[in-house]
């Protein structure tokens, strides 16, 4: 009777686990057959009531019913988790075709891009950056970089003036100036920044636009040391295909002066629209920092030289971007700039 | 390499004070990673003689002592097991402070102490408290036992870089002082030991490896007595980090720390012959045979093979050459002759068996950085005197001396020229020379500069006439070839090239000499650098167009805006030769540009849009010109761009709040008030500034349809919000100058989550509402974050339903279930009774 008994509940086991169909029916089969109330655990309280000589052979058989039960169960347990890895594994119906879900960036304006640019390359020349006033003095702007009280850059039509007495900086070499103030040589650094000149907006000319001027002064400093620098500005900036030249040129505050070219990034030297044919292209103003310059700001030139550049960042956007006037770059335009949301920088 | 400073100034006078000491080591190019002070003890501890000693009656090992220590006879009493009469100790008088008691007269057992006899534990200069001090029977009472254990002592413990094994001893080290402080080297006198001719006590000494062991000695001393050390090696090796073990081990130990060059000593009458009919055992040095086994002082057995280099006797391995010698011949108290062994072993053969068989010992680890053959002879000699000292024996025979192929000179030539052009200052070619003799190098001429090292005299340059003492300096610039040469030391086995050299010099003359030639000034401003550039990146990554705007205004646009006119003459900059009338002054602001930017853009058909300007704003202040960077931006139409699967929903209060509560939170800018601001061309309810410390940072609000009518949008038929962001970068770049990221050691203990929901009346601010949740505790509360906000059916008018995850974490302890649960109670109590909440 104790037999059939056994052999009913291993039966209902069999039945019960072939129904069942996920993790909570086995957690509910695990307590139904082994868990504190459960059918063996009612068997073993039977126990109590047998014969003394009867309860070894009933002992072993309920324990035998036992392990068999949770071999069972552990199996099916086991199958079930196996069926929802496969199933987890298995192919999904998705159109794989449909975009992806992203965020899309806005952009930096194509002068920022190029004026990050180039503030890296001579960032890993050594230089430091050096930043000042929009608004100036003529003393900073033009007395301390020995341009003479009647050049004509000082006139109305070039330059603005403030109704205060000050004036808009007509290039970034102010901050040369004030660099030198306030620190001795040795001096390396580059100055980005807005400029102002009284010109009419022309695909080439803009009353504000933005430069990044670079002085040096140090000892045994050479022009050979500023045509280094610049070519390897172009070459960072272009391409290891561009080649440069520098060739004299005039500014107040540089002896010997130059201006510096590049192959034409269009037509690489062979002449076109772009290079007027020339085959090269201007891209920056040059030359020895002026010893009375350097006098002026106290600076010993039998012991230091230097040099300094002046480069346009309009100029170089529209030459690396290929853009063809100036007053794109000002119009703002979000088609214009999503061009851009893709640079590096 | 562990030194003890007493033990080095038997070398060189040290400088007076130990800072000056390690400054000199650590500028010399020797790290001293610990200093270990051992203080000195009272005067009032000094040596004593046991003149009697008696049981005391009924105790187990007391005893009563009368005790002589230079003045009257005292009576003390004593526990010690090795007690007795005779003996001298030390004795610690009544009022002595040692380190972990005062001496006081006491009475024991009713018997009356005077002091106390010390073990050493007692004293602070050992571990050892078996039994109180035993010093040799001629030691003379009543000195202090300062001078016995010469105390006061500093212990350095020196980083030895691998490239100096020459200072893997004191007198390497003593060497490198002495050069760097200039002063004398005191080396100790070695005698030559001829040798008793004994041919009895001979030995047969082959050498197979010329290849592993350039060079291979012996000596043989007979009729030593193999006991304890005294006292003064035992104190040297223990303040060196190694233990005693008898004299002749401690002997060989002691020269090695002393030389840097490591020593081994076989038992003669232990080691054998080739044949046993031989008269006199061998020592070969070879490689051990496939699979024999040897058998190491450290009782292991191991399993050789070929690459492994052996010192055998006749029959089989004395010792695994340069690493560790074997128990079969290895000393013992019965030794009465042994053979001392000064050898030279390939660096890679000793580190390839020393990794093999995984033993490392202060031999092998000096083996290994590369020592030189050519001092063997004389640091076995060092060795002898000692142990003839101290172990005594004569000396039989010459020295068995291998050395198939002697090591050869080297010469090298050094231009001070060049010492100037690679450390960038002068250095008089006399204090060259002083240098490098200090160090052991041996000038030899003046003469042009060859690269390659020379090995043969006859092969040296013509020689210059020149007195480097009272030559003029001028002359090695005049002609920078000009080169001094010089022997280098054999010792010096890292110096071969001129540049090494010139090391030597840098290092010796100081590195603190050597001019900062270029003063490099901080120019640039890299935080703020950092900062404006963190900031541009932000917006583009936000999504943000960057416009770029001229400096001029239109002062009408300025009205616009609704600013006040007598204001804006104060600070408005004019232009005196304007191009035009709307470019007529600089701006004050950027919204008027940016307005016309959206206008722009909107005509072209793109509605939604987020731009941005950061640049700066221009104004006076009386006689001052004014300019600060600030950002712009404008916000309008939807917040994604159009995507199938993500709803697109109109750019919304909480939208413009989170660009700017996310950038100041990039730049840990912690906000403590905000409040309304009152600009005309903002909607009085949907704005909002930022402040911290009192800073305005940043501010936004929606603007007015009026105000967009004057510069021709008309947000009524747009439909569209425009919401207006303003920041002042330079206050953001100031705030976050001195932030600083720091590491906060991970918690140790889980977080704990729990979620809760409640109703509460609308016009209860989140923000209180999260203040006071943090407040209940602050040490387990670290977050309060909001999941869900419903207003709407369900849920009563003037009333919304607010769920938080309220984030708790104990860094001391894993937080219980039940901590959990209180905690949460007392939240939800507090809210209940600041704001009578209804739990959901």
């Amino acid at each position: 009777m104790i037999d059939d008994q056994l052999k009913n509940i291993a039966e209902q086991a069999k039945i019960d686990l072939k129904e069942c169909l996920n993790q909570n029916d086995i957690l509910n089969i695990r307590a139904k057959y082994l868990g504190k109330k459960s059918l063996v655990n009612s068997l073993y309280s039977q126990l109590r009531n047998l014969p003394e000589e009867e309860r070894p052979s009933f002992g072993k058989k309920v324990n035998e019913l036992r392990n068999e039960l949770e071999r069972m169960i552990d199996e099916k347990e086991k199958e079930l988790k196996l069926q929802i890895v496969n199933a987890y594994d298995s192919v999904q119906a998705n159109d794989l075709t449909l975009p992806g879900v992203y965020f899309p960036p806005g952009s930096l304006h194509p002068l920022t891009i190029i004026r990050r640019k180039m503030e890296d390359i001579f960032i890993s020349l050594g230089f430091q950056i050096a930043e000042g006033p929009d608004i100036e003095d003529e003393y900073h702007n033009f007395d301390a970089l020995n341009t003479p009280e009647d050049h004509p850059s000082r006139n109305l039509a070039d330059t603005f003036y403030l109704d205060n007495g000050y004036l808009l900086r007509t290039q970034t070499s102010t901050v040369q100036v004030r660099t030198m103030e306030s620190y001795p040589p040795p001096i390396y650094i580059i100055s980005p920044g807005r400029c102002y000149r009284n010109d009419k907006p022309d695909p080439s000319h803009s009353p504000v636009f933005h430069q990044v001027e670079g002085l040096v002064v140090d000892k045994g400093i050479s022009m050979a040391d500023l045509k280094d620098t610049l070519q390897f500005f172009a070459k960072a900036m272009f391409g290891p295909e561009v080649k440069s030249r520098i060739r004299p040129h005039f500014f107040p505050f540089t002896e010997p002066s130059a201006e510096m070219d590049i192959s034409c990034v269009s037509c690489q030297g062979k002449g076109c629209r772009i290079c007027k044919n020339s085959g090269w292209l201007e891209l920056a103003g040059a030359g020895m920092v002026d010893p009375s310059v350097l006098e002026m700001m106290g600076i010993d030139d039998q012991i230091y030289n230097g040099y300094a550049f002046g480069i346009g960042i309009e100029r170089i956007a529209m030459l690396k971007y290929n853009i063809p006037d100036m007053r794109i770059l000002y119009e703002n335009d979000v088609r214009m700039l999503r061009q851009f949301s893709r640079e590096l920088i | 390499m562990i030194v003890s400073t007493r033990w080095l100034s038997k070398y060189i006078d040290l400088p007076e004070t130990l800072e000056e000491l390690v400054q000199t080591l650590t500028f010399t190019g020797i790290e001293v990673e610990a200093i270990q002070e051992i203080s000195a003890l009272p005067e009032t501890v000094v040596t004593a003689r046991i003149l009697n000693s008696e049981k005391i009656p009924g105790t187990e090992h007391l005893q009563v002592c009368i005790i002589d220590y230079g003045k009257e006879p005292l009576q003390v009493v004593c526990g010690a097991p090795n007690c007795r009469s005779g003996l001298i100790t030390a004795f610690a008088q009544v009022g002595s402070k040692l380190p972990e008691m005062e001496i006081k007269k006491t009475i024991i057992h009713s018997v009356e102490s005077a002091g106390m006899l010390c073990s050493e534990k007692e004293l602070g200069i050992s571990d050892n408290h078996s039994g109180i001090i035993e010093l040799p029977p001629e030691t003379p009472v009543g000195i202090s036992i300062n001078e016995i254990y010469e105390l006061p002592d500093n212990i350095l413990e020196l980083e030895i870089t691998p490239n100096r094994p020459d200072l893997l001893g004191y007198i390497g080290i003593a060497r490198d002082l002495a050069a760097s402080l200039n002063k004398r080297l005191k080396l100790p006198s070695i005698n030559n030991y001829p040798g008793e001719e004994d041919s009895s006590l001979h030995l047969t000494l082959i050498l197979q490896e010329p290849q592993k062991c350039p060079r291979y000695t012996a000596r043989i001393i007979d009729g030593i007595s193999v006991k304890e050390s005294p006292l003064w090696l035992k104190n040297a090796l223990i303040k060196s980090g190694l233990r005693p073990i008898n004299n002749i081990v401690d002997i060989t130990n002691y020269v090695m720390l002393e030389t840097g060059q490591p020593l081994h000593a076989f038992d003669y009458h232990k080691l054998l012959p080739i044949n046993q009919e031989d008269p006199h055992p061998a020592i070969i040095v070879r490689r051990a045979k496939a699979a024999e086994e040897f058998i190491a002082l450290d009782g292991n057995k191991y399993l050789l093979d070929e690459e492994d280099l052996v010192i055998a006797d006749g029959q089989r391995p004395s010792a695994l050459a340069g690493i560790i010698g074997g128990k079969d011949t290895a000393i013992s108290n019965h030794t009465t002759t042994i053979v001392l062994e000064s050898a030279n072993f390939s660096p890679s053969t000793i580190r390839k068996s020393s990794l093999r068989h995984k033993i490392s010992t202060d031999s092998s680890y000096r083996f290994e950085r590369h020592l030189s053959p050519a001092y063997l002879e004389m640091v076995s000699n060092r060795a002898l005197e000692l142990i003839i000292n101290v172990a005594g024996g004569r000396v039989c025979n010459e020295l068995y001396d291998a050395y198939p192929v002697p090591q050869k000179p080297l010469f090298l030539a050094v231009r001070p020229s060049r010492f100037e052009e690679l450390i960038g200052y002068k250095l008089d070619a006399s204090l060259i020379n002083n240098y490098l003799q200090s160090l052991g190098f041996q000038y030899i001429l003046c003469g042009l500069w060859q690269k390659e090292p020379i090995n043969e005299y006859k092969l040296l340059p013509q020689a210059m006439e020149l007195d480097l003492e009272t030559s003029d300096n001028q002359i090695f610039f005049e002609n920078p070839q000009l080169a001094l040469y010089f022997l280098v030391p054999s010792y010096r086995v890292d110096i071969t090239r001129e540049a090494d050299i010139i090391e030597e010099l840098a290092r010796l003359d100081g590195f603190d000499k050597i001019p900062q030639k270029k003063l490099i000034h901080p120019i640039m401003d890299w935080h703020a650098h950092h900062i404006k550039r963190k900031i541009e990146d932000y917006f583009r990554q936000s999504g943000f167009y960057e416009m770029i705007n001229p400096s001029f205004i239109d002062p009408i646009k300025l009205e616009y805006l609704g600013e006040d006119k007598a204001e804006l003459e104060k600070k408005l900059i004019r232009i005196v030769n304007p191009q035009s009338s709307n470019q007529s002054a600089m701006r004050t602001t950027m919204l008027p540009q940016l307005l016309d930017n959206l206008l722009y853009n909107l005509n072209h058909s793109e509605r939604n849009l987020k731009l941005m300007e950061m640049g700066k704003l221009y104004w006076k202040d009386g006689n001052k010109n004014c300019e600060t960077l600030h950002l712009t931006a404008l916000m309008t139409g939807l917040n994604n761009l159009d995507h199938w699967k993500v709803k697109n929903e109109p750019i919304d209060l909480y939208n413009v709040k989170g660009v700017i509560e996310g950038l100041l939170d990039q730049l840990s800018i912690t906000i403590d008030e905000t409040k309304n601001v009152h600009h005309p061309w903002l909607v009085e309810s949907d704005n909002l500034a930022y402040f911290c410390n009192n800073h305005l940072c940043a501010s936004f609000g929606r603007l007015k349809a009026k105000t967009a009518e004057r510069f021709n949008i008309d947000i009524i038929t747009l439909k569209q919000d425009i919401w207006v962001l303003d920041f002042k970068v330079n206050t953001l770049i100031e705030l976050t100058r001195t932030n600083k990221i720091e590491f906060s050691p991970l918690p140790k203990f889980p977080a704990v989550i729990r979620d809760i929901s409640f109703l509460i009346n609308f016009s209860v601010p989140y923000a209180d509402i999260v203040k006071s949740i943090k407040l209940v505790e602050p040490y387990l509360i670290q977050d309060v974050k909001i999941f869900d906000e419903y207003r709407g059916k369900g849920v009563p008018d003037g009333w919304h339903s607010i769920s938080l995850h309220i984030i708790l974490q104990d860094y001391e302890k894993t937080l219980t279930e039940e901590r959990v649960g209180q905690v949460i109670d007392s939240v939800i109590k507090m809210l209940e009774n600041t704001w009578q909440i209804k739990m959901r």
